[in-house]
């Protein structure tokens, strides 16, 4: 374990040195959201109405979070580099190191969003309060309890990009289905709730990583009650499981098509 | 003259095509990149569906002007992003001082640069576009339209996204900006135009190229006029010059690295 802790905070160390690289990627976010806040501003015909439950505010809100968790959580290492390595060659000379690649990789992971995300929440709260106003019925002691969902909702995102970089044992580029699963992930996961999706699709959506990943976090801040918490902590918790077996297994898989390809 | 031009053509032309070949090379990678970035863009329906449940139109369009918006969007940067791909690096070209190789050759510096590279799921985007207004909006006239500003679309967006490259010449940093400028198109143009009011509005007809891009074409599709033609025209024109004084501004402050490359 010790040695995943060296990695991460070297690599948190390492990007403390780019925060102002960091801060530039401010303007896309505001940018998207500044989108977004006036399709919602559109879409809210009066004021004080309801769609699938949410006012506006927490409407707005909830994408905030929702694209914050996003681009708090984008990493080139858990898209590009572990493809990289694999078509590269690199994989050969990483796999005999003294560590399990992918728990390094996932380490490198999170020295790299503990300095990203904070910065993003930080600006996401400075903007929704300049912009939206605060959170109705919101109680700050919310965010204690949600900071142990986001950490697992973004780990559970990486564990599920490495497994799709991981294809790249078997097919030489993964980035289509990277793209599909970033879509799955923003286009249903991040601009809206599971709740306005037709009643039959929502259990569907449940089983998706969209509920642990963007719709847990993001619900629980905007509209916290204590069952859904531990409903989304234990769905978490099994995905984390499951995703983290797929993730070895790929691994072990791929690692023989490695030895078979002579790397 | 004349000559020279067809020269220049002929070479961007096969720039082009070997750029498609050397894609092509992989032909299970090249198809699934094409195959998989249709998909990635169709995904976005969904959104629209949604949308368009909660009110019978989003800043006055209905699905036909969204998906006329959308496949607009998307074949523009699929055609800029076939011919002019390089343009999108050209930071990294000029901050590592890459740009050597295109100097020595005796053809048009930049003509050489920009159809140096072809991306491939760009013709995903292009061909996505097509297929919409096949789909969603199709007449003769509407798709031969949509085919001229398909070619308008990519040339500003080319045009711009050079000009915010060729800032690289000056200042070190600029290619992050330059490329949230560039990415902020992508953000905007997929939304109508309706939803914006105000000092944005302002913006994305007068700053950023949306306007004219993207949103003066889909007006004009859906109702032909003139004077937006030529406004869409006019601005073109004065980018595109823009764009091509500043970069060639920029290339006498460009010190090569002394790297040794080679065009394939």
């Amino acid at each position: 374990m010790r040695k995943y802790v060296v990695i991460y905070r070297s690599v948190l160390m390492e990007n403390l040195q780019y925060t102002a690289n960091i801060a530039m990627g401010f303007i896309s976010y505001f940018i998207i959201i500044f989108v977004f806040i006036n399709l919602w501003e559109y879409m809210y015909a009066a004021p004080g109405d309801l769609i699938a439950g949410y006012t506006k505010e927490q409407m707005i809100w909830y994408v905030m979070i929702t694209e914050m968790i996003w681009f708090g959580a984008r990493s080139s290492t858990i898209r590009q580099q572990v493809s990289a390595d694999i078509r590269g060659g690199n994989i050969a000379y990483l796999v005999n190191k003294p560590y399990r690649y992918p728990l390094y990789i996932l380490a490198k992971f999170t020295g790299e969003w503990n300095i990203q995300l904070p910065m993003y929440a930080v600006l996401t709260a400075v903007i929704g309060v300049m912009m939206v106003g605060v959170i109705p019925n919101f109680h700050p002691v919310t965010i204690l309890a949600v900071v142990p969902c986001i950490i697992l909702g973004v780990t559970i995102h990486a564990v599920f990009k490495i497994c799709i970089s991981m294809l790249s044992f078997w097919i030489e580029d993964s980035n289509p289905f990277q793209w599909l699963y970033d879509k799955l992930i923003l286009v249903v996961g991040t601009i809206f709730p599971v709740e306005i999706f037709p009643t039959a699709l929502q259990p569907v959506l449940k089983l998706t990583p969209i509920y642990t990943v963007c719709y847990g976090p993001a619900k629980l801040i905007v509209d916290f009650s204590v069952e859904k918490y531990v409903e989304i902590l234990l769905a978490q918790a099994l995905y984390l499981a499951v995703g983290c077996g797929i993730m070895f297994w790929i691994y072990e898989r791929g690692g023989r098509k490695l030895y078979v390809n002579g790397g | 003259m004349l000559t020279a031009v067809k020269n220049q053509v002929r070479a961007c032309v096969l720039s082009v095509k070997y750029n498609i070949m050397r894609e092509m090379l992989n032909k299970v990678t090249f198809l699934t990149n094409i195959l998989f970035m249709m998909l990635n863009n169709a995904t976005f329906i969904i959104q629209w569906v949604i949308l368009l449940r909660l009110r019978d139109d989003v800043g006055g369009y209905t699905m036909r002007e969204v998906m006329l918006l959308w496949g607009l969007a998307a074949s523009s940067f699929g055609l800029a992003r076939i011919l002019f791909a390089r343009v999108f690096s050209l930071p990294d070209l000029i901050i590592n001082g890459k740009l050597d190789s295109y100097l020595v050759q005796p053809k048009n510096v930049l003509l050489s640069v920009m159809t140096s590279e072809t991306n491939t799921s760009a013709i995903g985007d292009l061909l996505y576009g097509l297929l919409l207004i096949c789909i969603f909006c199709f007449r003769v006239e509407r798709f031969l339209l949509f085919l001229l500003f398909t070619v308008t679309g990519a040339v500003i967006l080319t045009a711009f996204a050079l000009l915010m490259g060729s800032l690289s010449f000056w200042f070190v940093r600029a290619e992050i900006l330059g490329n949230h400028m560039v990415g902020s198109i992508v953000s905007f143009d997929t939304y109508p135009d309706g939803i914006f009011k105000g000092v944005a509005r302002f913006l994305l007809y007068n700053v950023l190229p949306v306007g004219m891009m993207i949103y003066h074409p889909v007006h004009i599709m859906m109702e032909f006029d003139a004077a937006k033609m030529l406004r869409v025209f006019g601005y073109l024109f004065v980018l595109s010059a823009v764009a091509v004084f500043v970069f060639y501004r920029g290339l006498r402050r460009y010190s090569s690295s002394s790297l040794m490359a080679a065009r394939m």
